[in-house]
């Protein structure tokens, strides 16, 4: 993609902040709670997709930046008393450095050697968080204090939702702006063929650092945000079935795609609600669900539901007038 | 004239096998000179050193008189070369359009990649009316916003050609531009070259087994077989060399 976002995609940013700040008079706090995790679960998923689905490298380090965004932004809070509007880049920023240092190694790994060093080191992440005691409080969990803004306490889902509306519109924005730049196309030139890419003069490597390093910065703000409208964090939430979660909503909705990823988000964040109804002998099974909803996209759905909405539209339009034959001109031979 | 490219005694072996071997050819500015030779002789081997892909035992490769070998891949088309692949690589989920920014990229500033700006505003309007003017010269225009993968044979190789030009090559090289074309769209890639070399005065190389392609434009032809030069000349003495007849043309296509 190229140039700007079109205007209507950038009025539904409008629109969002708008709704953060709208809904929480309007809605109980189940709905607010339900929304926020949708926000956070969007900014999570927007910065997989970055490294998966626009730069095809199939790294699962992802959970750890995530983890290390919401110890960092809440500890930051807690220990030295830095406010939420700063600790929350600091996070950012640091989860981002991390990346790239991972990602200096990691870019001489390709498809299954790299998904298993990047899981490795999820899993190294994980059991720092759940033994360095001292720090995270281990396996008894970190109970967070409430954050400040601009000494606004944000105590709950509804003081929450403006906060993290805005911070959703910022990160999405950035998103459509970056699918559309020179970087975006290298990304894109990367994960469809590294040759065409190194030989248009991409440097493939320093392209591949980059989608880690930016990557892991989405993951470090889905971990600050975490912190604005949750009171606890445990480590066993930052390991294999949250990874999985996220995959499925990127596989499901779409790689490759904002609208995909943010529909995956939507359906597959809904999904354990809506069965929170069920009876509780079936709620053992979520996991092994959404591993099997994971396999069949995989298989049936390579592209995901907007895929599949993409090409029906398409077709629609091409039952219209047929398309132009566009015959291959001779050029004139010079003499 | 001077030569505006060589390959100076280059050695390049995987594992046990020899795809070049103390091979080296010069190129003059302006021409175009074919490459040709049996399958597996080697020809694709002396593109993919010259990309950096593979980095020959021995041996050097200068453009303009600078040593390429010391690049690195990326380099290689902001120092003027662009290559075609011959088994169509194409960014297969990236549009027409797409593919040609993408050939851009070594003429496209840099910007902040997150936010609206007037660097940006002005990089991509420029890099977009430079691709469609690409897209135009090369008859794609009608498939802009195809995506790359959903094209036909003929045009992914144009494609390809088309994203190569966009980082205004001096020196191009083409790996069977012709392979798998229909007689009709072989005399298009026939003109465009002539009119590359000619009227835009880039020199090209060409690896390719249309020998009536071959034959129409090369001013030069160097023959390779087994990772050595079997023999070298213009076009016609090609064609006659025993050697050369022998060891690939054979002599039904030596009449051609």
């Amino acid at each position: 993609m190229y140039g700007a976002p079109p205007p209507k995609q950038l009025a539904a940013l409008g629109l969002l902040v708008l709704a953060g700040f709208v809904l929480p008079h309007a809605l109980p706090d189940y709905f607010l709670y339900i929304g926020n995790l949708l926000m956070m679960y969007a900014v999570l998923a927007l910065g997989l997709d970055i490294l998966l689905g626009w730069t095809g490298q199939f790294a699962f380090a992802h959970i750890a930046f995530y983890g290390f965004g919401i110890y960092a932004t809440a500890l930051l809070n807690m220990r030295l008393g830095i406010p939420f509007v700063l600790g929350m880049p600091i996070a950012a920023a640091v989860a981002a450095l991390i990346g790239l240092l991972i990602a200096l190694p990691a870019t001489r790994l390709r498809t299954v050697y790299l998904a298993l060093a990047t899981y490795a080191f999820a899993e190294c992440a994980q059991w720092v968080f759940r033994t360095w005691d001292s720090v995270t409080r281990g396996p008894d969990g970190l109970r967070m204090s409430a954050p400040q803004i601009f000494g606004y306490m944000v105590g709950n889902d509804r003081d929450a939702m403006p906060v993290i509306a805005i911070i959703l519109a910022v990160m999405l924005g950035a998103t459509l702006y970056l699918v559309r730049s020179r970087l975006g196309r290298a990304f894109c030139a990367v994960r469809d063929s590294e040759h065409v890419a190194a030989a248009s003069g991409i440097d493939v490597k320093r392209t591949k650092v980059l989608a880690f390093t930016i990557s892991a910065f989405y993951a470090g703000v889905a971990g600050g945000v975490y912190t604005l409208f949750q009171s606890f964090v445990h480590p066993d939430g930052l390991g294999v079935w949250t990874l999985v979660l996220v995959l499925t909503m990127i596989v499901v909705g779409g790689s490759g795609t904002i609208g995909g990823v943010l529909l995956g988000v939507l359906l597959l964040g809904v999904l354990p609600e809506a069965l929170r109804a069920a009876p509780r002998g079936l709620l053992v099974w979520q996991e092994f669900a959404y591993g099997l909803i994971l396999i069949l996209a995989i298989m049936f759905m390579p592209r995901g539901l907007w895929g599949l909405v993409i090409y029906r539209l398409r077709r629609k339009a091409r039952r219209g007038p047929p398309p132009q034959a566009v015959p291959v001109p001779a050029l004139e031979r010079e003499p | 004239m001077s030569a505006l490219f060589e390959l100076r005694d280059v050695t390049m072996r995987f594992g046990g096998l020899t795809a070049l071997n103390r091979f080296s050819m010069q190129v003059e500015a302006g021409s175009i000179h074919a490459l040709i030779g049996p399958n597996g002789a080697g020809k694709s081997t002396v593109f993919n050193c010259v990309s950096r892909f593979c980095m020959p035992q021995r041996g050097e490769i200068f453009f303009d008189s600078r040593p390429l070998l010391a690049e690195p891949a990326h380099r290689i088309v902001q120092l003027g070369i662009a290559r075609t692949f011959q088994n169509i690589e194409q960014l297969h989920r990236m549009t027409v359009l797409e593919t040609v920014l993408v050939g851009l990229t070594s003429r496209t500033p840099r910007y902040f990649s997150f936010a609206p700006g007037a660097t940006r505003a002005r990089a991509e309007r420029r890099a977009v009316e430079e691709a469609e003017e690409i897209l135009s010269q090369t008859a794609l225009i009608g498939f802009r916003d195809t995506l790359a993968g959903e094209l036909d044979f003929g045009r992914q190789k144009l494609l390809d050609l088309a994203r190569a030009l966009a980082s205004r090559p001096r020196l191009l090289l083409l790996d069977e531009p012709a392979a798998g074309l229909r007689n009709r769209e072989i005399s298009f890639v026939d003109s465009i070259l002539v009119n590359l070399a000619r009227e835009r005065g880039i020199t090209i190389v060409l690896v390719e087994h249309v020998m009536q392609l071959v034959m129409s434009v090369a001013d030069r032809v160097t023959v390779l077989s087994f990772g050595e030069k079997l023999a070298e000349g213009a076009p016609s003495a090609i064609r006659a060399d025993s050697k050369v007849v022998e060891a690939y043309l054979g002599s039904e296509a030596a009449h051609a």
